[in-house]
C-alpha cells in the first residue's frame, strides 16, 4: 500500500459546498476514479449498491474505470488487473485498530467486505473493550464515509494548493528555528499517542520557546487535581468493579463517560444478576441529575449541589474521623450508607464524577484508601494521557491570554475545535483573529477551520498510522485500512513537517517509537510489530501501578461550599459527546437513554422547578451565567434535583456539514464561569423530537408496569426465585417449529444500563436508515432495536427501568397470520422472516404486533440518506419505500455461519452465531443461540428462574425472553428517606 | 317506426360480447405468458464481450479447469472473475500478438480492467453462494449448462425463482460425486452412487431450511 | 288531485314535462300511500323517462357538476401524489399504521352495503314503498362501493403490486396468505361490486327498453337499445326478468351482509387492543344499515324535489326510511354499550386504558375525546328524534339528521382504527395520530367523486324504477 504521504495531497483543489455539486463535477469524478473508483461510483450511483459492490470486488487494484456503464442492460463485471493481496471477493477481512475518544483508546476490530470497512466490533484482546464497544465506536463507520468530511486545503477560506501549504510549513519551521520557537503555539485535544508525544518532545526541544497547549472540553481536570492534592502527583484510577460489593457514586459517570466505562460496565454487570453471581453488589448513587449509574443503582438519591457538598464532608468525617454521619443538613440516608461501606471494608468503592471539586476528589481518594479498596476494588496507575499535569482549562486560558496579548505568531491546532468548544469567557474567536498565522488540522470542516488562516483536512484514523492508549494505558498501534477517501494529513505528519522531517512517513514515525520496546532485547522487531498489529494491543504496555502513598493532608481537605442559587451542570451530549459527532446521523438520531430525545439538546429541568415556573417540554428560556447568555428550550427531567439544570455540551454546531449544522443549541458560551445560572421563561415554544410520543408517564408502584418489567428486591427473589413465572395456562393449540435447531434469545434486564451500543450496532449491521428530525416528530423512527425506558415511583425521584425491545420471533406470531401476500412467514427454526421483496405494505403486521417492533418505510429513507453506496452492509438487502422491516436475529450472520459450518461439515446445533447487538453490548445483556442445544448459553439462561416472556397472556410464545430485574436495596433505607 | 336494429345487430352484439371476453383473456394470457418466454428472460442469448473469449476453446478444447480462472468459487459466495494477469499468464507466451487479444494486453499495459458484460444477473435482494453449492456436490453445469460447448457464453437456464425452488425442494437428482463437479459432460452412470447416498454423504437438508425465504432473501 | 302534474305537450320533442312550471312538489304526509293516486302507465313512464331523455340537462345539474368536479380533481391529485411519494404523505405513523384510507374505505363500503341491504331486503319482502326508492338505493350502493374501492389500493405501501393478492400461477411458485382477513376483504369488496352492479343493471333493463322506445333521436335510441339487451317486454322476458331479479336480490342481501362482516373481520381478526372482539361483524352491519339509510335520505329528498317525484316518493317512503334509521341507530347504540362493557369486563388493563383514552383522551397538545362523543351524539342521540312521528315528515330535520349520521358514521371507524392504535399494549409505543393535508384532500375528493358519479347517473338513468312503479299501479308490488 502506498504511503499516506504520497496520497495525502491529492485532495481536490477547490472548495465544494455539497455532495450534489461533487457529483456534477466531472473533474472530481475523474480524480476519484483514479484515486478511488469505489468512491466515484458510491457518490455518483448511490442507489446501485450491489452493482457498485461488484465494481469494488473487481477494482481493488485502484485501476481506472473506463466505460464501466457501457454495454448490456444487465450490467457489467470488472475484474481487477492484478489480484489484490489477501482479498477474496465475497469473504470478509478483519483488521484490529482502536477508536480514540478524548485521548483514550477503545480497541476495535473492523470488518471489511471486499476492501471496504462496513462494521466495527470490539477487540476481545483489548482491556478497555473485551469485545464490546460504545455507540461512538460503532458509529465510526458512518463517520469514515461521511461525505461532509474535510476535503480541501483552504487558505483564508479560498482553496489553496498543497505546494503553498508545504511552503508555508517550511517557512514556519524556518522562523521557529530562527526564533527558538518564540510565538509558536501548538494546541491539541487530549491525546495519549506515544508517537505524537515523542514528536512534540522533539519540537519543544528544538524550539524551547514554543509551547504545547491542550484543550479538551470534556476533561477531568478536577479529578486530576484532586489526585495531585491526594498523592502529590497525577495518578489515574482504574476501577475493579468485579470486586466491589458496595459502590457509591457521587455524581458519577462510572457507566458512561469515564474512560474505560465499557470495561467497567462489563465488570459491574458481572455482579448484578443474582442467578449468576454469588454475592450481588449494592449500588448507591447520589447525584443532581440522573446518570446511567444512578438509573441502574439500587438506591438513587437526588442530591442537589449544596447537599452533595454536605454529603462529601459528612462522608469524610464519618469514614476518616469516625464521626457519626448525622450532621445538620445531611440527608437521613447517609448513615446507613456509611454503615454499609464500613461493613464492606476492602470490598467497597466510592467514585466521584468530573463535576466534583478537586478537594472533593482528594477526599474521595482518602476515603477509598480508608476503606482499603486500593488493590482490590481499584488500582492507581501512572497517567495515560500526554501532559497529565496540565489543567486543560488553565492551558487554554493561558493560550487565549497570549493570543489576546498578541504574543502568538503561529498557532497550530491539531484535531481540536476551540472556536466552538473553548469556554465562553475566553473569547477564543476574537483571540484567533489576532494570530497572524494559524493552521487548523481537522477531520471535518468546523468553526475553527473557518476562522484559521489554514484549514487542512485530517486523515481519518483508518487512513493513516498512529497509536493510542486505553484507560489502563495499554497501547494499540493503529494501521491504515484504506487509502484516504478525501486526502488528508495525519497529526504526526504535520508535526513532523514542523520538525522539517518531510521524508518520514507516519509508518516510519510510529515504528521509530516502538522499535526499542518491540524489538528490545534483540527480539525480532518485525515479528513483534506484526503481532501487535494483528492482536491490536502491544503486550505489557499497560501503565505501571502508581506507588505514591496518600498524603495526610488529603484527609483534612474540605471542598469549597457551593453558593446558593440555581446550579448549572454541563455534561457531554449522550449522542454527540462534545459536538465532534455532529455530522453523524446515526448518533444524531440515537435516542438519549432517559429522555429519548433525538437531534436536540434542550436544558434539563426538574419537574418541580418546571411546574413552579409554568414551563413545559419545548418552552424556551433565557439562560444566563457569568460567562454569557443564550436562549434554549427546556425538557422536564424526572429525578433531577430542584436546584440544578443540566446542559448538554455539543449541540448547536454552526459549521458541521449538511447533517450536523444547527441541530440543538450551543451551550459553550455559558461555560467557564462559576456553576450558577439565571433562568427566565421567554414564552416561545419549539418542537423537540423524542421517541417517546406521549406525555412522560411515571407509573405508581404495583401498576400494570409489573407485567412488562418484572422486578423485585433481592430478598423477595431469595424467598421465591421464580417470582416472575406465571402459571401455565391451557391453550387450544401451539405449533412448535419442527427443526432440531431453535434460534432464541434472552435479554437480561439486570445487566442493561441503557448505553445504546446495541442500537447503533444493529443500525450498522442491518442497514437501518435514519429519518431526520421531522420524521421522528411524526413518530416514524426506524430503529429495529429500541430501548424502552419506564419510570416508577414519583416524578421527583422515580426508579428508571431499561428494556431492550426487538423482534420477539414469536412461535405463534400475530404478524404472520394477517399478511395478505405472505411476506412475513415462519421458518422451521423458529425465525420470523420478513421478505422485503414480497411486501406490498399493507402494514397489517405492525398493527397486529403486540410489541410494536416493526418499522415501516413511509418514504424510501435508505435512499434519502446522504451516504456513499459502498458504506452499506452488502449482506443485507436495502429496503425501498413502502416496505415493512424489523429485527431478523441477524439472519445474514446465521446463514454465513451455517455455510462455513457446512463447508467444514460441522453438524447442526453446534454453530456459533453472535448477533450485532450481542457482540456490541458492553454488559452482555443479550444471549443468542440454539435453545435446543443443551450446551448453548441461551439454553442455560432459559433455565434461569428469572426467565419470563413479555406479554405472556397474549400466547405468542416469543423466542426472545427476558430475565426479570432484581435490585438489592438496603433494608435500612426506606423509600421515604431517599 | 322502423325497427331500431336490423336482425344482424344480434349477431353483431354476440360478436361484440365474444370479442370483449376474448381480448380480456388474451390480455391475461400475454401477462401470464410473456415472462415465461426466453426472450424476456434473455435465455440462450449470447452476450457481446470486449474480448471474444471462448469457453468452448479453453474448457472444451484445452481442458483448463474452471478454478484456474474462477479461483474463489470453492471458498466464497463470489466465483471470482479472473484478473487480466491470469489471462496473461498464458498469453504472454502464446498468441502474444493476436489481434483478438489486443484489449487484454492493453488492459495490462494501461492497468485498466477489462469490462465484461454480465450473463447471469440476480436481483439485489437475492443472495447466492457458489461455495456451498459446490461443497454439496452441485455441478457447475446444473446452472451454467454445457459451458464447454459455448463459443460465447450465454445464460443456460431461466433463473426464475421456481428454478431455484425446484432444486431446493428435491436436490437429490442434481447431486454428483465431488470429483465430477467441474466436469461439464458428466452423466450419471451405473457406477455413480445413488442420489440418496450422495444426499447422505453431503448431508444435504432436503426441504426444511433449504426452502426458507431467508435462504436467499435476507 | 290538484297537485298532480298537468300533462301537456312539451316544447321538447312532444314530450311530457315532469311538471307544470311553478308547481311545487307536494309536502310529506304520514298517511301517504306508496304511490299517490291518479297515475297511469303512460304518465309515469313519460315523466320518469323524460328526465334522462332531456335534450339539455337541468340548470341545477350544471351547478352541481361545477361544484363537484374540482373535488374529483382533488382526489386525482391525492392519488397521484401518493403513487409518486408513497404513504409518507399521509398522517400515518409507527403505532397508527392505518389511518384515513382504511377509515374512508370502511365508511363508503358501509354506506354501500347498507343501501344494498335495504333495497334487496325490501324487494324480497315485497314492501310497496320499495318501488319508489329502490333505484336510488341501488345507485347509492353501487357508487359507494365503487368509491370505496379506491382506498384499499392507495393505502398500500407499493400499490402497483396489489395484484399479488390474486392467486395466479406465478414464477415465484408462491400463493397469497389465505389466513389474512385483509385478503378475504380484497375478495369481498370485488364480489359485492359485481353482484350489486348486476342487480342494479338488471332491474334497469326494462326501463332502458322504455327509454329506447321513447327516445326521439337515433343515437340515444341506439344506446338505450343496446343497454336494454333486446328487452321487448314479452311475457316470457318478464317472467325470466322477475325470476333473476328475485334470485339476485337474495344474493345481494347475502353479499351486503358478508362484505361488511368481512370488513369487520379485518379488526375482529386482529389481536390489536380495541379490535379483538367478536361483536365486530354485527356491529359493522348495524352501522352499514344506519349509514345506508342516511345516504338514501340525503340523496333521495333533494332528488324527489328536483326531479318532481313527489308522488312516487311520498311520506310513506321517508317514514319507512326514518324508522329504519331509528332502528339501526338503536342497534348501534347497543353495540357501543357492549363495547364499553366488554372493555371493562375483559379485565385487560390495556383494553381499559385504550377505552378510557377513547372516551376522555386528552393530553398535552392532543385530545381525542370529541371523536367518541361525536359518534354517540350523531349516531345514537340525534336519530332518537324520529320517535316523534311528525319529525319524520319535516324534510329539513330528516335531511340534517341524515347528514349528521353520515358524519358520525365516519367518526365511528376513526375512533375504532386510529384511536385503538394510539394505545397499544406497551406504553412505550403509545402515540398520537394526526391526519395530514393529503388525508383530508383524499377524503373530500372521494365525496366529490361519489356525487360526480351520482350526477352522471341522474342525467343518464331513470332514478325511479319505471317498471316497479307500473307494477304498483297494476296493484302488484313484485
Amino acid at each position: 500500500m502506498p504511503s499516506v504521504g504520497d496520497t495525502a495531497f491529492r485532495a481536490p483543489g477547490r472548495q465544494w459546498r455539497s455532495l450534489a455539486e461533487l457529483e456534477r463535477d466531472p473533474a472530481f469524478l475523474d480524480r476519484a476514479a483514479q484515486e478511488f473508483p469505489i468512491l466515484r461510483d458510491a457518490l455518483s450511483e448511490p442507489h446501485k449498491r450491489r452493482h457498485v459492490l461488484r465494481l469494488i470486488a473487481a477494482s481493488l487494484a485502484m485501476g481506472g474505470l473506463a466505460g464501466c456503464y457501457s454495454g448490456e442492460p444487465s450490467g457489467v463485471l470488472i475484474p481487477e488487473v492484478r489480484f489484490p493481496p489477501e482479498i477474496v471477493a465475497g469473504l470478509p477481512n478483519h483488521y484490529a485498530t482502536a477508536h480514540v475518544l478524548s485521548g483514550y483508546a477503545l480497541g476495535t476490530v473492523v470488518t471489511h467486505q471486499m476492501g471496504r470497512p462496513i462494521k466495527v466490533e470490539g477487540n476481545p484482546n483489548h482491556p478497555s473493550s473485551l469485545g464490546a464497544t460504545d455507540p461512538y465506536a460503532q458509529a465510526e463507520v458512518l463517520g469514515f464515509y461521511d461525505p461532509d468530511r474535510a476535503m480541501d486545503i483552504t487558505r483564508a477560506g479560498t482553496p489553496a494548493s498543497v505546494q503553498t501549504l508545504l511552503a508555508a510549513l517550511v517557512s514556519v519551521q524556518g522562523v521557529a528555528a530562527a526564533t527558538r520557537g518564540a510565538g509558536l503555539r501548538i494546541l491539541t485535544g487530549d491525546t495519549s499517542s506515544p508517537t505524537l508525544a515523542r514528536l512534540m518532545g522533539r519540537v519543544l526541544a528544538a524550539y524551547p520557546e514554543a509551547r504545547w497547549h491542550v484543550w479538551e472540553p470534556v476533561n477531568r481536570d478536577r479529578a486530576m487535581r484532586g489526585a495531585v492534592l491526594a498523592y502529590g502527583q497525577p495518578v489515574e484510577t482504574v476501577a475493579r468493579l468485579e470486586n466491589a460489593d458496595v459502590i457509591l457514586g457521587l455524581d458519577s459517570d462510572l457507566l458512561g463517560g469515564v474512560p474505560g466505562w465499557v470495561r467497567y460496565a462489563r465488570d459491574f454487570a458481572s455482579r448484578r444478576n443474582p442467578v449468576r453471581t454469588q454475592a450481588m453488589s449494592r449500588v448507591y448513587a447520589a447525584e443532581a441529575s440522573p446518570t446511567l449509574l444512578g438509573s441502574v443503582a439500587d438506591h438513587r438519591f437526588v442530591t442537589g449541589a449544596q447537599e452533595l457538598d454536605a454529603v462529601v464532608v459528612a462522608l469524610g468525617h464519618s469514614l476518616l474521623q469516625g464521626a457519626p454521619a448525622t450532621l445538620p443538613g445531611v440527608p437521613a440516608w447517609l448513615a446507613p450508607v456509611v454503615a454499609d461501606l464500613k461493613a464492606h471494608r476492602g470490598r467497597a468503592f466510592i467514585h466521584a464524577g468530573p463535576a466534583l471539586s478537586a478537594e472533593g476528589h482528594a477526599l474521595v481518594h482518602a476515603m477509598n484508601e480508608a476503606l482499603g479498596g486500593r488493590g482490590s476494588t481499584y488500582e492507581l496507575v501512572e497517567p495515560v494521557l500526554d501532559q497529565p499535569a496540565a489543567s486543560r482549562a488553565e492551558s487554554i486560558a493561558a493560550l487565549a491570554e497570549d493570543m489576546h496579548a498578541g504574543r502568538v505568531t503561529t498557532l497550530v491546532m491539531i484535531d481540536t475545535n476551540p472556536v466552538f468548544t473553548a469556554p465562553g469567557t475566553l473569547g477564543f474567536a476574537d483571540a484567533l483573529a489576532r494570530v497572524p498565522l494559524s493552521i487548523a488540522l481537522s477531520k471535518w470542516p468546523d468553526e475553527t477551520g473557518r476562522l484559521a488562516t489554514w484549514s487542512v483536512p485530517m486523515a481519518h484514523p483508518w487512513e493513516t498510522w498512529s497509536d493510542a492508549r486505553g484507560h489502563d494505558g495499554t497501547v494499540t498501534i493503529m494501521q491504515p485500512m484504506a487509502l484516504p477517501l478525501y486526502g488528508g494529513l495525519s497529526a504526526t505528519e504535520l508535526v513532523g513537517r514542523l520538525l522539517g522531517a518531510e521524508g518520514e512517513t507516519p509508518r516510519a514515525m510510529v515504528q521509530a517509537t516502538w522499535r526499542d520496546q518491540l524489538g528490545g532485547g534483540g527480539g525480532d522487531f518485525d515479528a513483534a510489530w506484526h503481532q501487535a498489529l494483528a492482536k491490536g494491543v502491544v503486550p505489557g504496555s499497560a501503565s505501571a501501578k502508581a506507588t505514591a502513598s496518600l498524603r495526610d493532608s488529603a484527609a483534612t481537605l474540605s471542598p469549597p461550599p457551593s453558593p446558593p442559587g440555581l446550579h448549572i451542570l454541563f455534561r457531554p451530549d449522550p449522542r454527540l459527546w462534545d459536538g465532534r459527532f455532529a455530522s453523524n446521523p446515526w448518533l444524531q438520531e440515537l435516542p438519549d437513554p432517559l429522555t429519548k430525545l433525538t437531534w436536540d439538546n434542550p436544558l434539563l429541568v426538574s419537574p418541580d422547578l418546571a411546574g413552579q415556573m409554568g414551563l413545559r417540554n419545548g418552552d424556551k428560556v433565557n439562560l444566563r451565567t457569568g460567562a454569557g447568555a443564550i436562549s434554549l428550550p427546556i425538557w422536564v427531567h424526572p429525578g433531577q434535583a430542584r436546584d440544578t439544570v443540566l446542559a448538554w455540551l455539543g449541540g448547536g454546531r454552526r459549521t458541521a456539514g449538511g447533517v450536523g449544522t444547527d441541530n440543538g443549541w450551543d451551550v459553550y458560551p455559558l461555560t467557564g464561569a462559576d456553576g450558577l445560572a439565571v433562568m427566565e421563561p421567554t414564552g416561545n415554544q419549539v418542537e423537540l423530537a423524542s421517541t417517546i410520543h406521549h406525555n412522560v408517564i411515571v407509573f405508581p408502584p404495583g401498576s400494570e408496569l409489573d407485567k412488562i418489567i418484572k422486578h423485585a428486591t433481592l430478598d423477595v427473589f431469595q424467598q421465591n426465585p421464580a417470582f416472575a413465572k406465571e402459571p401455565e395456562k391451557p391453550e387450544i393449540y401451539h405449533r412448535k417449529p419442527a427443526d432440531p435447531t431453535a434460534w432464541a434469545m434472552t435479554v437480561d434486564l439486570n445487566r442493561c444500563i441503557g448505553c445504546n451500543a446495541c442500537v447503533i450496532a444493529c443500525q450498522a449491521e442491518n442497514n437501518v436508515p435514519t429519518v431526520g428530525k421531522e420524521q421522528v416528530l411524526m413518530e416514524r423512527e426506524m430503529h429495529w432495536l429500541r430501548i424502552d425506558r419506564y419510570y416508577e415511583g414519583t416524578p421527583d425521584a422515580p426508579d428508571a427501568f431499561f428494556q431492550p425491545m426487538l423482534c420477539m420471533h414469536c412461535e405463534k406470531a400475530p404478524c404472520e397470520l394477517v399478511c395478505p401476500p405472505g411476506a412475513t412467514v415462519h421458518d422451521s427454526e423458529g425465525l420470523n422472516l420478513m421478505v422485503y421483496n414480497r411486501c406490498i405494505g399493507t402494514r397489517f403486521c405492525s398493527n397486529n404486533c403486540p410489541y410494536k417492533v416493526r418499522r415501516f418505510n413511509f418514504y424510501p429513507y435508505a435512499y434519502r440518506m446522504n451516504r456513499p453506496a459502498v458504506s452499506w452492509n452488502n449482506n443485507v438487502t436495502m429496503r425501498s419505500g413502502g416496505v415493512m422491516e424489523k429485527c431478523t436475529y441477524c439472519v445474514q450472520r446465521i446463514w454465513s455461519a451455517r455455510i462455513i459450518a457446512d463447508q467444514a461439515n460441522i453438524p447442526d446445533g453446534t454453530i456459533e452465531v453472535r448477533t450485532a447487538c450481542q457482540a456490541a453490548c458492553p454488559t452482555q445483556v443479550f444471549t443468542f443461540g440454539d435453545q435446543n442445544n443443551p450446551g448453548s448459553d441461551v439454553h442455560a439462561r432459559k433455565q434461569s428462574p428469572l426467565d419470563y416472556a413479555l406479554l405472556e397472556d397474549q400466547h405468542t410464545h416469543p423466542r426472545t425472553t427476558y430475565e426479570a430485574l432484581v435490585r438489592n436495596p438496603n433494608p435500612a433505607i426506606s423509600k421515604e428517606s431517599a | 317506426m322502423a325497427a331500431l336494429f336490423r336482425p344482424q345487430a344480434n349477431l353483431l352484439a354476440k360478436f361484440g360480447f365474444i370479442g370483449i371476453v376474448v381480448s380480456i383473456l388474451a390480455g391475461i394470457g400475454w401477462w401470464w405468458g410473456y415472462p415465461r418466454t426466453n426472450y424476456s428472460r434473455q435465455e440462450f442469448w449470447t452476450v457481446h464481450q470486449p474480448v471474444m473469449f471462448s469457453h468452448e476453446h479453453h474448457v472444451g478444447g484445452l481442458g483448463i479447469d474452471c478454478r484456474f480462472c474462477h479461483t474463489s468459487v470453492t471458498t466464497s459466495s463470489n466465483a471470482g472473475m479472473p484478473p487480466t494477469y491470469t489471462c496473461m499468464t498464458c498469453h504472454s507466451q502464446v498468441w502474444t500478438n493476436a489481434e483478438m487479444l489486443a484489449p487484454v494486453r492493453q488492459s495490462l499495459a494501461r492497468n485498466e480492467p477489462i469490462v465484461w458484460h454480465r450473463v447471469y444477473n440476480l436481483p439485489d435482494y437475492t443472495f447466492f453462494d457458489h461455495s456451498i453449492h459446490i461443497t454439496k456436490g452441485v455441478g457447475c453445469a446444473e446452472c451454467h449448462g454445457e459451458i464447454n460447448r459455448m463459443p460465447l457464453t450465454y445464460k443456460a437456464v431461466d433463473l426464475e425463482m421456481t428454478f431455484c425452488i425446484d432444486c431446493h425442494q428435491n436436490p437429490a437428482p442434481h447431486l454428483r460425486p465431488r470429483t465430477e463437479i467441474f466436469n461439464m459432460e458428466w452423466t450419471r452412470t451405473a457406477a455413480t452412487p445413488s442420489p440418496r447416498q450422495l444426499m447422505a454423504e453431503y448431508n444435504v437438508r432436503a426441504g426444511g431450511v433449504l426452502l426458507e425465504c431467508s435462504t436467499c432473501h435476507r | 288531485m290538484s297537485d298532480l302534474p298537468v300533462i301537456e305537450p312539451s316544447a321538447e320533442a312532444g314530450l311530457v314535462p315532469t311538471t307544470a312550471p311553478g308547481q311545487s312538489v307536494r309536502r310529506l304526509r304520514l298517511d301517504d300511500p306508496a304511490l299517490l293516486p291518479g297515475q297511469t302507465f303512460e304518465i309515469v313512464t313519460d315523466r320518469i323517462a323524460a328526465i334522462p331523455l332531456r335534450q339539455k340537462p337541468f340548470l341545477w345539474w350544471w351547478i352541481g357538476m361545477i361544484l363537484v368536479v374540482p373535488w374529483v380533481g382533488g382526489l386525482m391529485t391525492g392519488i397521484a401524489r401518493v403513487f409518486i411519494s408513497g404513504p409518507g404523505v399521509y398522517g400515518l405513523n409507527w403505532p397508527a399504521m392505518w389511518g384515513y384510507d382504511i377509515i374512508d374505505y370502511v365508511w363508503w363500503i358501509g354506506i354501500g352495503c347498507g343501501a344494498a341491504f335495504i333495497s334487496a331486503l325490501f324487494y324480497i319482502l315485497g314492501a310497496d314503498w320499495r318501488a319508489g326508492i329502490g333505484r336510488i338505493a341501488e345507485t347509492v350502493a353501487v357508487l359507494s362501493a365503487a368509491t370505496s374501492g379506491i382506498f384499499p389500493i392507495i393505502h398500500l405501501g407499493r400499490p402497483w403490486l396489489f395484484y399479488w393478492l390474486y392467486p395466479y400461477p406465478n414464477m415465484q411458485g408462491y400463493w397469497p396468505n389465505w389466513r389474512s382477513p385483509l385478503l378475504w376483504d380484497f375478495w369481498g369488496i370485488q364480489s359485492f361490486l359485481v353482484v350489486t352492479a348486476c342487480f342494479w343493471f338488471l332491474s334497469m333493463m326494462p326501463d332502458f327498453a322504455a327509454l329506447r322506445d321513447r327516445a326521439r333521436t337515433k343515437p340515444r335510441a341506439m344506446v338505450y337499445g343496446v343497454l336494454a339487451l333486446g328487452f321487448r317486454g314479452s311475457g316470457r322476458q318478464w317472467r325470466h326478468h322477475r325470476a333473476v331479479c328475485g334470485a339476485l336480490a337474495i344474493v345481494v342481501l347475502i353479499a351486503a351482509c358478508d362484505t361488511h362482516s368481512i370488513a369487520a373481520l379485518d379488526f375482529a381478526g386482529a389481536a390489536t387492543v380495541g379490535w379483538h372482539t367478536t361483536q365486530m361483524p354485527p356491529y359493522f352491519l348495524f352501522g352499514a344499515v344506519l349509514s345506508g339509510a342516511a345516504m338514501i335520505l340525503l340523496v333521495g329528498l333533494p332528488l324527489r324535489r328536483l326531479l318532481r317525484f313527489g308522488d312516487m316518493i311520498t311520506g310513506r317512503h321517508v317514514d319507512m326510511l326514518c324508522r329504519i334509521l331509528l332502528t339501526s341507530s338503536l342497534f348501534i347504540t347497543y353495540s357501543y354499550a357492549l363495547e364499553a362493557f366488554m372493555s371493562w369486563y375483559s379485565g385487560d388493563p390495556a383494553e381499559r386504558t385504550m377505552f378510557v383514552h377513547r372516551v376522555f383522551g386528552a393530553e398535552e397538545g392532543y385530545s381525542v375525546w370529541y371523536v367518541y362523543w361525536g359518534t354517540i351524539l350523531f349516531n345514537c342521540v340525534f336519530p332518537q328524534i324520529f320517535w316523534l312521528r311528525p319529525a319524520r315528515m319535516i324534510q329539513p330535520i330528516v335531511w340534517f339528521v341524515s347528514l349528521c349520521v353520515l358524519v358520525g358514521m365516519w367518526m365511528d371507524p376513526y375512533k375504532l382504527i386510529a384511536e385503538s392504535l394510539e394505545r397499544t399494549r406497551l406504553p412505550s409505543a403509545w402515540g398520537s395520530f394526526h391526519g395530514s393535508w393529503w388525508d383530508w384532500l383524499t377524503l373530500i375528493g372521494s365525496v366529490g367523486f361519489f356525487f360526480f358519479l351520482l350526477l352522471l347517473a341522474v342525467r343518464l338513468l331513470p332514478m325511479v324504477g319505471i317498471h316497479n312503479i307500473r307494477r304498483l299501479i297494476a296493484g302488484r308490488v313484485r
